[in-house]
């Protein structure tokens, strides 16, 4: 927001003037309620993870579990391979994400600054597959990385999402709000192409690529579907299969759901709160495309 | 910048596009093709496997004739009407994201640093105290009334607990109120410290956290017993019933009637303007019908409503006729599941007639979409018995043999299990991206428009109609045609984890995972279905920019 | 330190968009030359075929003895400072002046040496370590200058590098500047849609419109002379008057006419005896006279007082701009014109006010934009 926009806002608020203190506390107040419906399940969620099975109805009628049983967390892992879960989760995401941001990078550079024939072909058949849905490539997907041999492997989760043209095109479009007369400048300073991407542009697209290491890492954490059909072997589950294989087997025992599914909330949370600012930008930046 | 030969700009951007468009075309754009290929075949896992290598028949559009009105129409348009029944939570949520991100921008906390710490600081403060409050008036004291055994009773009385003493829950009621405290208090101080950030924080959380965790936490949610939302619902509609009671029935008839005719007189009004608007070439066509289904959308909800209205002194005195269930039937259940999980046609049969004798409708539901897919992976078939169990055990005891409103059971009960869907859906996505578009297109208003708005006399709706609105057409439009692409192809890991598929809540990715992955592995067939579904987008699509066109160049 | 030379360069875009069209210029060793013209007049694109940045289409471009079409502009020795001075963000001051030194495996000392040199001349030593951001408009422009310096190149070229600042600090840095390039004494390709810069700087000027050069010349000879009517307006702190008219030959010589009209008095102007002799065969053809509003007088005094220099107008508006006023007047057919003159209280507005002429800078031209200059025709 500029300055202006600044000074302007403090004066009007949206509906273009400046709010009656009443209407802007009965805004606040609703905003709190609203809050509390948002935040309760989670308070909630906490309180049964904590408590004793036979507890979880009391508490929902007395808003207070009887005894506090933290244990609950450790007896997660002794229960299913749930570190293991976590392991995968995150060494997957973790891959996919870094392969992700660097092959879209790099093609991204190719179609932002580079001049070669057919360029724009390429690019828009890119884009073209943007148009076609996901539940499309689901099976053929599935056939192409059982014929690579990927089935019931890391591999198959992590390959398939090195690539995305959805990202290539965030990136691109991050990428061509740079300005030309930068890398001008680094090639005239004397760079060659793998200098002025690697010196120049990752630099300068930085944000853009946080933002796509942000939504891959997600997707890719949250992911569901593929790690379903792909891994048959407890020791290779992600943690939304294993939460899923856990409550299939445990799903009684409230409060170690609620202690297993608190704790794979974790990692999402640590990365919104720490780039929740590129997050934002990159959700209004991704819009630009429609 | 082109500089150097053709040859060498080829080479260099063919050395950074190769890596990532080798994957693009092997798992973006060659299975676009390659799906399409299969749609036209018989391609089955059962019968192209390494072990099983049959001749690939090609089966022309057979597949699609199958889906669409053979075989498996009858499962294709259920699912369909299920996936377009979830639908109904987008506008609902969009409108939401609209509300929300509005209430966000109006400057309701202190903008100021200084000022913003200083409210915080009192808050928190307020806080403490309003905690320690809490705790001094609510901690009950060692007082010999609550060791008395008459004060026990009342307690038992009032949770049905017999195990804690009276001292115990007020107790615990106590650290539920400090919790409370707490909670409201943690809101209203981060909320002023930090202002619009921890708003849009705490609605986009959700979001961020949606997957397979948080549809855990929902099903933990839901349970008909013991479940959060019924905790809060049920002593609503207990006053609620309590309210219609005392209120003479004619009073209600009355009060539907009223509703019907506000509603038509509404319905009227909007149909006269649109038309008038078409008379004098104000609005297109697509305005139009975009007016009439507005107009469509508030008679069925204004019919229902006051149809409701009329309706409740029946339903809420209307006995349901069920004697409470004794000990031994709920015995004779438990071997009943048991029976179910072994899978014998014969016990089956039998148990089910048992359960419909002492079980009340639900249940009776349950059993039905319990048999149903009894062919199914026996893991399944086990969790099934058991959610079952749990859920269908918690309706014996307490709630099933009043009378009056009762909470529904939301994801076991087929009448409600969409519904349960679509609102945990709304709070899903309501402070999602969807808001943040919002917030990003009203920061992008020029304020001017609003201070020459307010020159020429407009009231704050006014400005909302003639300003604020038409400036997020094109944020709405996008929203709108993201969130229909979206919808019609989600719900899958909902349904999978919340319901398994079970209380008719199957939609259509469900079904493609059904034929691709379990039981047959027809993956012909599930590829045929993804194009239909792809159809089905370009089709809404094609809608949504017709008339989104339209109504943006309004 | 070398020539740059192009030959009949051109410049096409796609199929048939022409940006630059047979563009002939011999730059010498340690000129400092100006492209100045319009926006889109492709004195851009021919500053950016020269540094290697955009494709040549045709012709040749060399710089010292080499034909540089095909050499990638990290080889071409040369250095550029962009419009919006192109500084990279992440990059320290420092850093951003040594990069390309640092690319081309320079000696660390070396280095150190040259940066601080240039930060010394420029005034930056104190701003070494900080990033661009943290930068003034003014400052940031000297860093870009300074990141050129280092190079040491044959040949600098700016893209109108002063055009992002506010006007007082453009006019010191112009200077700033012009000192620098007597100093370095480096062959130097000087961008600018701003004629004031163009004129203070240039050794010569390239005046560009349309991709086609215009008028090369000095500053004076430019001003003075200028090729054609487009010229002559652009160039010049105020645009040149115009009023379309013809020659007719009387017995006291030729003289430039236009009738009256609307009660308003016509045009006639005496042509001197210098340059009568080249517009002779143009009597009785429609023609164009054009003189600088600066060249004007209310008194036939000195330069002045010639015969038949004398030109009566309609007096509109007064703006008074302390030594000078510049007084709007209204021709016969409508159009306005501007007499700046020297300034006093009181001058008649809605009257009838005789003007007198300079004479040596009044020009006849071919009436279409680009109509020639007849009565001083550009040195070739």
């Amino acid at each position: 927001m500029s300055k202006q926009q600044l000074a302007a806002s403090e004066q009007l608020d949206v509906v273009g003037r400046k709010p009656f203190p009443l209407v802007r506390a009965l805004v606040f107040v609703g905003l709190v309620l609203l809050g509390i419906t948002f935040v309760l399940p989670f308070v909630w969620q906490v309180l049964i993870s904590v408590s004793s099975l036979t507890d979880v109805d009391l508490l929902t009628q007395l808003g207070y579990p009887p005894d506090l049983k933290p244990e609950n967390y450790g007896e997660v892992f002794e229960k299913v391979e749930f570190a293991r879960y976590f392991f995968n989760s995150i060494f997957i995401a973790g891959w996919a994400t870094l392969l992700q941001v660097i092959t879209c990078a790099m093609a991204a550079y190719a179609f932002a600054r580079l001049s070669w024939p057919g360029r724009d072909k390429v690019f828009f058949l890119y884009l073209g597959t943007l148009m076609v849905p996901g539940v499309v490539l689901m099976v053929p997907n599935f056939v192409i990385v059982l014929r690579l041999g990927m089935f019931n492997d890391y591999l198959g989760l992590i390959i398939p999402a090195a690539f995305s043209a959805y990202g290539t095109f965030l990136l691109r479009q991050f990428m061509l709000t740079v300005p030309s007369s930068l890398d001008e400048a680094a090639a005239i300073d004397g760079a060659s192409h793998w200098r002025i991407f690697t010196q120049i542009m990752l630099p300068m697209a930085r944000p853009g690529l946080i933002v796509l290491a942000i939504f891959a890492f997600l997707f890719n954490y949250n992911s569901f579907f593929w790690p379903l059909i792909l891994i048959k072997d407890d020791n290779l589950r992600t943690l939304p299969i294993g939460l899923m294989a856990f409550d299939s087997t445990y799903g009684r025992d409230t409060p170690l759901i609620m202690a297993g599914s608190l704790m794979a909330m974790i990692p999402p949370i640590i990365v919104f709160l720490v780039l929740q600012k590129y997050l934002v930008k990159g959700i209004q930046l991704g819009a630009v495309k429609g | 910048m082109k500089v150097g030969s053709v040859r060498r700009r080829t080479l260099i951007a063919l050395a950074f596009l190769l890596p990532n468009l080798l994957g693009f075309l092997i798992f973006t754009a060659g299975p676009i093709v390659f799906s399409l290929y299969m749609s036209l075949t018989d391609w089955s896992l059962t019968k192209h496997n390494q072990f099983s290598d049959q001749p690939l028949q090609f089966v022309g559009f057979d597949n699609y004739a199958k889906i669409l009105w053979g075989s498996e129409s009858e499962f294709f348009w259920d699912y369909f009407e299920n996936t377009l029944f979830l639908m109904i939570g987008i506008p609902i949520s969009i409108a939401g994201s609209l509300v929300l991100a509005i209430m966000l921008s109006t400057k309701c906390t202190p903008t100021r640093l200084g000022s913003r710490l200083k409210s915080a600081l009192i808050a928190g403060g307020v806080t403490v105290l309003a905690c320690l409050g809490a705790w001094l008036v609510t901690t009950p004291t060692m007082d010999p009334a609550f060791a008395d055994e008459a004060a026990r009773a009342v307690m038992s009385d009032e949770t049905g607990l017999t195990d804690l003493s009276g001292f115990q829950v007020a107790t615990l009621r106590s650290h539920a109120a400090i919790l409370a405290v707490a909670v409201l208090g943690g809101l209203i101080t981060f909320g002023l410290g930090i202002g619009q950030v921890f708003f849009r924080t705490v609605f986009y959380l959700p979001t961020l956290l949606a997957g397979v965790a948080m549809f855990l936490l929902w099903k933990t949610l839901y349970r008909p017993k013991g479940g959060l939302v019924n905790a809060v619902l049920q002593p609503v509609l207990d006053t609620l019933d309590a309210t219609v009671g005392a209120v003479p029935p004619f009073m209600w008839y009355a009060l539907g009637v009223v509703i019907w005719l506000i509603t038509l007189a509404l319905c009227v009004k909007l149909v006269l303007v649109g038309l008038d608007r078409l008379k004098h070439n104000e609005a297109g066509i697509a305005a139009f019908c975009a007016r009439l289904g507005i107009v469509a959308t508030l008679g069925a909800t204004g019919w229902f409503v006051g149809y409701w209205s009329a309706q409740l002194p029946e339903r809420a005195l209307l006995p349901t006729g069920l004697a409470p269930i004794t000990a031994a039937q709920l015995d004779s259940v438990s071997t009943d599941l048991q029976a179910l999980a072994s899978g014998d046609a014969s016990l089956i049969a039998g148990a089910i007639e048992e359960l419909k004798a002492i079980a009340p409708v639900p249940v009776e539901q349950t059993v039905e979409s319990l048999v149903k897919p009894a062919t199914v992976a026996g893991v399944e078939l086990a969790s099934l018995s058991q959610a079952v169990e749990s859920n269908a055990g918690a309706s014996f005891d307490g709630y099933t043999a009043g009378e009056g409103l009762q909470a529904p059971e939301w994801l076991i009960s087929a009448t409600w299990a969409k519904t349960a869907l679509i609102v945990m859906g709304v709070w899903l996505g309501i402070g999602g991206g969807n808001m943040l578009l919002y917030l990003a297109g009203l920061s992008n208003i020029p304020p001017e428009l609003y201070e020459a708005a307010s020159i020429d006399g407009a009231s704050g709706w006014q400005q909302f109609i003639h300003v604020t609105w038409p400036q997020l057409a094109p944020t709405t439009f996008f929203i709108v045609i993201m969130s229909t692409i979206g919808g019609l192809q989600g719900g899958f890991e909902q349904v999978m984890i919340m319901t398994q598929g079970k209380a008719d809540t199957r939609v259509l990715a469900y079904y493609q995972y059904e034929l691709a992955f379990t039981d047959q592995f027809q993956l012909g067939l599930a590829s045929a279905v993804g194009w239909v579904m792809t159809g089905f987008i370009f089709v809404l699509t094609a809608v949504n920019f017709r008339l989104g066109s339209q109504l943006t160049n309004d | 330190m070398a020539q740059v030379t192009l030959e009949s360069v051109r410049k096409v875009y796609g199929k048939d968009v022409v940006a630059v069209e047979s563009f002939g210029l011999d730059i010498a060793d340690g000129e400092f030359i100006v492209l100045v013209g319009p926006s889109g007049c492709g004195k851009s694109t021919t500053l950016r075929m020269v540094a290697g940045l955009e494709e040549i289409t045709g012709g040749t471009v060399r710089i010292g003895e080499r034909v540089v079409n095909n050499v990638l502009p990290k080889d071409r020795d040369i250095a550029m400072v962009f419009q919006n001075y192109a500084l990279y963000p992440h990059m320290t001051v420092y850093k951003n002046m040594a990069f390309g030194l640092t690319l081309r495996k320079m000696p660390r000392e070396e280095i150190s040496k040259r940066v601080n040199e240039a930060a010394d001349l420029l005034g930056i030593s104190h701003l070494l370590e900080r990033k661009p951001k943290a930068l003034s408009g003014g400052q940031r422009q000297r860093v870009a200058l300074g990141r050129a310096i280092v190079r040491e190149p044959s040949v600098f070229l700016f893209d109108e590098p002063l055009s992002n600042l506010d006007a007082k600090l453009r006019a010191t840095t112009r200077t700033e500047i012009k000192r620098l390039h007597k100093r370095l004494r480096t062959t130097t390709i000087y961008v600018t849609h701003d004629q004031t810069e163009a004129m203070t700087l240039g050794d010569r000027i390239v005046v560009m419109s349309d991709g086609k050069v215009q008028q090369v010349d000095t500053p004076l000879g430019v001003y003075k002379r200028p090729a054609n009517r487009f010229v002559g307006a652009f160039v010049g702190a105020t645009p040149m008057n115009f009023v379309e008219g013809k020659i007719e030959s009387a017995d006291d010589g030729l003289w430039f006419t236009a009738p009256a009209a609307n009660s308003m008095p016509g045009v006639r102007i005496r042509m001197t005896d210098d340059v009568s002799g080249r517009l002779a065969e143009h009597t009785g053809k429609p023609l164009t006279l054009g003189w600088r509003p600066s060249a004007m007088s209310e008194h036939a005094e000195g330069k002045f007082a010639i015969f038949g220099n004398q030109i009566t107008l309609r007096t509109a508006v007064v703006e008074p701009l302390g030594k000078n006023i510049d007084v709007s007047c209204e021709l016969p057919d409508g159009s306005h014109v501007l007499a700046r003159i020297d300034a006093r209280e009181d001058f008649p507005v809605g009257e009838d006010v005789p003007f007198y002429l300079d004479m040596d800078h009044v020009h006849i031209f071919e009436p279409s934009e680009f109509g020639r200059n007849l009565s001083h025709p550009a040195r070739t």
